[in-house]
């Protein structure tokens, strides 16, 4: 409900190798075989079974929301409208038309899965609170219809006599059921980080703009994480739906939703795990307080109490809280595999231009941050854009990245137009950049980091398969210098190692065109002669860089050619000693003298030029 | 941080671990007593905790006076209690975790008739007798066995509203309010048919989600109507309290017939003089018979408030169920519910039970007046035909 | 024309309700960027505490009025120190989910505190209302109508005018600069907890002769406000005022011509229209993200 919704738990899944012989798989699958086994055969008593089926079945749901809110980020508060359109589809679909338990739970899927699609294509635009608005919005109209449209939904009598299907007609061998369905989803759900998907919408929620330009569909991807969270509430409903036998409209209400979300974040929203703690707890809680009932409210208080508790203590969850002791205790792993050489592949061979500007503006109402700017990379080497501060240099990047739809002008990348694309498309073009204020995904490792940049669409170097991508991410790490470190957090790295890491998630998508928004900003001066030597390196696997930055005495040292920028328009272009003396030039800096110590350098510049 | 957290963790445990231990050292305790028990399925938090109240008073005072007749079989009969916090998942774990004690011989169930609807799966499951008070005529309809109505259901108020409304107050034109949840659409349902067989016309039928802030375009829509009595079904005694004092600011005068929560204390007490002079069908009237008589005397006497039929059905239910077991002669659910069925003629507090095959025990209301606050019973319509 | 005039001042009345709630969520998100869902459970405390002193225990109602707004202050600070205060450094949604905790735990404590029925709290003027040609005005929804009016003058002439009201705006727009500037943050936020306890004290003890009191009274009108705050683009507290007589005249219309089952659909689907065409509310907000 703020503008940037921003991760919980630090990922507890994330350092989980699987090449090596599945031992926790088979552990898991063996214990679900047990825990199916028990639940068909343990002779509970029907409260307990009745817990039980609704536990299993929340569950289910609940890790919907681990998905879309825990992986990506995007909050869900109509959870139990689509929990109740799986118990609806069920319901209704046994009783009134006499159709097959297993086939309505499918159509209830697709029912949610149509309807979770088309409401976060319509709003995930926005983003935010505007998001919870829109699935509250949702949540409560749907409530009314399930009152209020009573020829088909039954209205508030609900829907009574409910069929469970042939084989699972039994309290127990249903539970079962829900039990087996629940650990595969969670197996489904905890494995899912690791697929290019689950990548995909924990850098979306790490990181926005940075997701995007490292190629991915944030919208799509935000799409499908929303999708796949309510098709999982669908089906913890249909089974909801059998497992009571009798639903009515006020068990899938907002509160209930509220319940759902309640349910995630106490038990730790990064994780299935998580869920099913979270979930069972909550149902337990008050089941447990119930001695206390006989002063009126009394146990609910305490349930109340005790979730603030949680929160207050355990603020990621009992699994984040959980997962961080066990994390301290695992034992480090072992040195990876040797880094390989990294191979940055240019058509070298082509005189074209990588990159042509052709009038590009940008208004901001009256303000012309860029107006009618023109200039072109050749292919290989570094260009330099410059100007003072204020002088459209930042504008110009973000239009050229597609963070910005510019007013007019046209941009090309190795002769494609790619002035309507938006960000990931241009990555998929070949397009790679950095931020001036570093954008990483802060849940990841290092690794994690660069192997989402290696994963580029359009980029044909590496197979997309996990060995491929890792191995490409180590070279690219290797290349910073980092490569010792790949596994550890991103938040583990200084200020300037972080902007390393940041050049070889870059790096590893083989870009075209690299653009670099001030590298050295913030850097000591160690760190920007290191930089100096790294850009130099680039340029020299034959990489077409494109760099902003205020320090002089780098781009002076580096680029071999300059646009100089002042007011948004360009007033110089050409070889970097001929622009560097251009008097237009010098007076756009030293007219910058009193706020800005950048003219020193020119200076410096300048008498050694 | 680190130790408070702790600590936290450290009484969180304890206190899980004794949630766990509780419920197992308070049980055999009680089940060692020699008792007849029955469970008892009752709202204590949620929007119903005060219609719960009123029950549990009830069922307290049939109790006392069983006990004091010589019990059920020899032993003191007992009632536990779990909270169904007035929604139906609430419900459902109520009555199984009632069900699940073996030594439970019958249950009181809901006045609500969704809670019913939940638990009816779970009570057809644990095949014991489940006596409720909710009136969707479609419970007793279900085919299960086990549910004994112990008040008149909504057929019956219907026809009473419709009989009296165009009979005694000689009224055609009517305006039907009701609340779209599962008593009030049954009920509007049932008075829309009753209406049709008197004659009579409906010139609005108007439905409300509860906890309505506002009910102004909904008289006003009675103003527009030009309907000249108003029948209503109203679940929730605020909605009907906001709508009274609505229905008089704005000039509206017709006569009112309600069903039964427009006379219930909570109703009478909020909305004041707003529901002077108007219609209630009871199923409890104070006036009504000797032993509704009695049943207000004895709960003034304990509880220094007016009856009403949130408390008087628990009386009857455990007064009857507390009767068919003695005359079962054992707590057998079969010979419970055969004794049931076998009940003729008996005067409770909400009027005389005669059990049909279908489990419901009334069948007729009350019709009482507000006057000045003051309910005062005007007759009795019974349709029950031996 | 007598019809529309009458649902007209129906719905402001109503909607006055809305908007002074939804003062109450406006505040607290501009401060702290969270919803504080405990906000309509600030309404019923009040009101069950004006139940306790003017009802129970006969005080003058002024006397009750000032101490039941006293007992908010408090609420509001040990609301401030239990719920948000431990978690200001996290994310929104732990401290979502805190309030969420705070908003059951206020509900069944008043619930064990005081018992499940219904009370009645007597308006202030004797006289129930009275017609201005065809129209029934009620004095009570008049008094709503009149308080939220001063309320929202104050809180301009405080927020624009005051130093105190300064350093408030200042803190709710960037916390870290205000820090700089030798804000005491921590105490402006806790100013702002006690401040919309109170707000949401006095939306619950105006309402409560209209409405009744009881346990579900602020969790009913709070989910309304929370729509009316969004109509008015959040974070804007004019946007809110004018969300909530919007959100109030909208449904009062809405059940009147078009459907009366469907009144709480209304505010939704108006909702739902100005994401779709206008995103940044009534009076706009900026969504874009800076890159």
């Amino acid at each position: 409900m703020t503008g940037s919704p921003r991760p919980v738990a630090a990922d507890p899944v994330s350092v989980s190798p699987a090449r090596r012989f599945p031992v926790g798989t088979l552990a898991y699958a063996a214990l679900v075989a047990v825990a199916v086994f028990l639940a068909a055969t343990t002779p509970f008593s029907g409260y307990v079974l009745n817990i039980l089926m609704q536990a299993a079945t929340y569950a289910i749901a609940v890790i919907g929301l681990t998905v879309v809110l825990g992986l990506c980020g995007q909050i869900n508060l109509a959870q139990a409208a689509f929990f109740g359109i799986g118990a609806y589809a069920v319901g209704l679909g046994t009783v009134d038309l006499g159709i097959s338990f297993w086939l309505c739970l499918p159509i209830g899927l697709v029912l949610a899965l149509i309807l979770g699609a088309v409401l976060g294509a319509s709003t995930l635009r926005l983003g935010g609170h505007y998001l919870a608005m829109v699935t509250i919005s949702f949540q409560q109209i749907l409530t009314l219809i399930m009152i209020n449209w009573i020829p088909v939904t039954h209205g508030p009598d609900g829907v009574p006599n409910i069929k469970r299907p042939g084989l699972f007609t039994d309290g127990q061998s249903y539970l079962a059921l829900c039990v087996f369905v629940l650990a595969a989803v969670a197996y489904a759900v905890w494995r899912m980080p690791k697929t290019r998907l689950g990548r995909a919408m924990r850098a979306v929620r790490d990181n926005e703009l940075a997701a995007g330009v490292t190629g991915i569909d944030i919208y799509r991807t935000k799409v499908m994480a929303f999708a796949i969270g309510a098709l999982l509430a669908g089906l913890g409903g249909g089974l909801f739906a059998g497992s009571f036998t009798y639903i009515s409209p006020d068990q899938f209400s907002f509160a209930e939703s509220v319940v759902f979300l309640t349910m995630a974040l106490l038990g730790g929203v990064g994780s299935p795990v998580g869920a099913v703690i979270g979930t069972g707890l909550l149902i337990l809680i008050p089941e447990w307080l119930r001695f206390l009932k006989e002063i009126p409210g009394l146990y609910l208080a305490i349930y109340g109490l005790a979730v603030i508790l949680i929160v207050v203590f355990m603020p990621e969850g009992i699994w984040g809280f959980l997962g961080d002791q066990v994390k301290r205790l695992r034992p480090r792993r072992a040195a990876a595999p040797r880094a390989q050489d990294l191979t940055l592949t240019q058509a070298a061979a082509s005189a074209a231009p990588v990159l042509e500007v052709e009038g590009l503006s940008k208004h901001f109402g009256g303000l012309k941050a860029v107006d009618e700017v023109s200039f072109t990379v050749t292919r290989g080497g570094i260009h330099a854009l410059i100007g003072p501060n204020g002088s459209g240099k930042t504008t110009t990047l973000n239009v050229l990245s597609g963070l910005y739809t510019p007013t007019g002008g046209r941009v090309r990348l190795n002769g494609q137009d790619i002035t309507r694309f938006p960000p990931h498309q241009r990555a998929a073009a070949g397009l790679g950049r950095t931020f001036q204020n570093i954008r990483l995904f802060r849940s990841m490792s290092a690794l994690e980091n660069v192997v989402i940049g290696a994963e580029r669409p359009g980029n044909a170097i590496v197979a997309h398969d996990r060995a491929s991508l890792e191995a490409r991410a180590r070279a690219a790490l290797a290349f910073v210098g980092l490569e010792a470190r790949a596994d550890e957090p991103i938040s583990s790295f200084s200020y300037g190692h972080q902007r390393l890491v940041e050049i070889a998630r870059a790096l590893a998508g083989n870009p075209v065109l690299l653009l670099l928004d001030e590298p050295a900003a913030g850097l000591n001066s160690t760190e920007k002669n290191a930089l100096t030597v790294l850009l130099r390196r680039m340029a020299a696997k034959g990489l077409t860089i494109l760099i902003i930055d205020h320090d002089m005495t780098l781009v002076s040292d580096v680029a071999s050619h300059i646009t100089v920028l002042n007011f948004g328009r360009r007033i110089a272009d050409g070889v970097t000693a001929t622009v560097l003396r251009e008097p237009a030039v010098i007076e756009a800096y030293l007219g910058q003298e009193s706020t800005e110590g950048s003219n020193v350098g020119l200076k410096t510049d300048l008498a050694t030029a | 941080m680190r130790t408070t957290r702790r600590v936290f963790l450290k009484s969180a445990a304890t206190v899980a671990a004794a949630g766990v231990v509780a419920p197992s050292i308070i049980r055999p305790a009680s089940a060692q007593g020699g008792t007849m028990r029955i469970g008892m399925v009752l709202p204590v938090t949620g929007p119903g905790a005060d219609a719960g109240r009123f029950a549990l008073n009830g069922a307290k005072i049939a109790l006392e006076a069983v006990n004091k007749a010589g019990g059920v079989l020899g032993k003191p009969m007992e009632i536990v209690t779990e909270d169904d916090q007035t929604t139906n998942p609430g419900a459902v774990l109520a009555f199984s975790k009632l069900a699940s004690q073996p030594d439970l011989v019958a249950f009181l169930g809901s006045i609500r008739s969704t809670q019913n609807h939940a638990m009816a799966p779970d009570i057809l499951k644990t095949g014991k007798p489940v006596a409720f008070g909710g009136t969707d005529p479609v419970l007793t309809q279900l085919g299960n066995p086990w549910l004994f109505r112990f008040r008149p259901n909504d057929s019956f108020s219907a026809r009473v509203i419709a009989e009296y409304g165009v009979s005694t107050l000689a009224k055609k034109k009517w305006a039907i309010i009701h609340s779209t949840d599962a008593f009030g659409t049954s009920g509007a349902k049932a008075l829309t048919d009753a209406l049709g067989k008197a004659g009579a016309t409906v010139a609005l039928d108007q439905g409300y989600t509860n906890q309505s802030q506002d009910f102004t375009p909904v008289v006003l829509a009675i103003r527009q109507s030009g309907a000249d009595v108003i029948g209503s079904y109203f679940t929730f005694e605020n909605d009907l309290g906001i709508f009274a004092r609505q229905l008089r600011q704005l000039g509206v005068q017709a006569p009112w017939v309600g069903s039964a929560s427009i006379v219930n204390v909570t109703a009478l007490k909020l909305a004041g003089p707003s529901l002077y002079n108007t219609y209630g069908v009871a199923d409890y009237a104070e006036e009504s018979s000797d032993a509704a008589r009695n049943f207000g005397k004895a709960y003034r006497a304990v509880m220094k408030l007016a009856p009403d039929n949130q408390s008087s059905w628990t009386f009857d239910a455990v007064t009857v169920l507390a009767k068919a077991i003695n005359a079962a002669g054992k707590t057998d659910p079969k010979a419970i519910r055969e004794a049931l069925l076998a009940i003729r003629g008996h005067e409770g507090a909400e009027g005389t039970y005669n059990f049909d095959q279908n489990g419901d025990g009334l069948h007729g209301y009350n019709v009482v007046r507000n006057d000045k606050g003051n309910i005062v019973f005007d007759k009795r319509i019974d349709f029950y035909k031996g | 024309m007598d019809l529309i005039l009458q649902l007209l001042f129906t719905g402001i009345g109503i909607g006055a309700v809305y908007a002074l709630v939804a003062l109450g969520f406006v505040l607290i998100f501009r401060a702290t960027n969270v919803v504080n869902f405990a906000q309509g459970e600030f309404s019923m405390v009040a009101a069950f505490l004006m139940v306790v002193f003017a009802v129970d225990l006969q005080w003058p109602y002024w006397l009750s009025f000032l101490l039941a707004i006293g007992g908010m202050a408090a609420l509001g600070a040990l609301f401030n120190l239990g719920v948000y205060y431990p978690l200001r450094h996290r994310t929104y949604l732990p401290v979502i989910i805190s309030t969420i905790g705070a908003s059951i735990f206020l509900a069944n404590t008043t619930l064990a505190l005081y018992g499940p029925q219904p009370q009645v709290l007597p308006p202030v003027f004797e006289t129930q209302g009275f017609l201005i040609g065809p129209v029934y005005l009620d004095t009570q929804y008049l008094l709503i109508i009149a308080v939220t009016a001063v309320l929202v003058a104050f809180q301009y002439w405080f927020f624009e005018h005051t130093l105190l009201g300064k350093k408030l705006q200042a803190t709710s727009q960037d916390k870290e600069m205000a820090a700089l500037l030798g804000i005491p943050v921590a105490g402006m936020i806790m100013l702002t907890f006690v401040y919309s306890a109170v707000l949401g004290g006095i939306a619950g003890i105006l309402v409560a002769p209209v409405l009744f009191v009881s346990i579900q009274m602020g969790a009913t009108i709070a989910l309304k406000a929370f729509a009316a705050t969004i109509i008015g683009g959040f974070g804007d507290v004019t946007g809110a005022i004018i969300g909530g007589l919007a959100l109030g005249i909208i449904e009062t219309f809405g059940a009147a011509y078009i459907s009366v089952p469907y009144k709480d659909a209304f505010a939704f689907i108006v909702l739902v229209a100005f994401l779709a065409f206008r995103p940044q509310g009534i009076f706009g907000e900026r969504i874009a993200e800076k890159a």
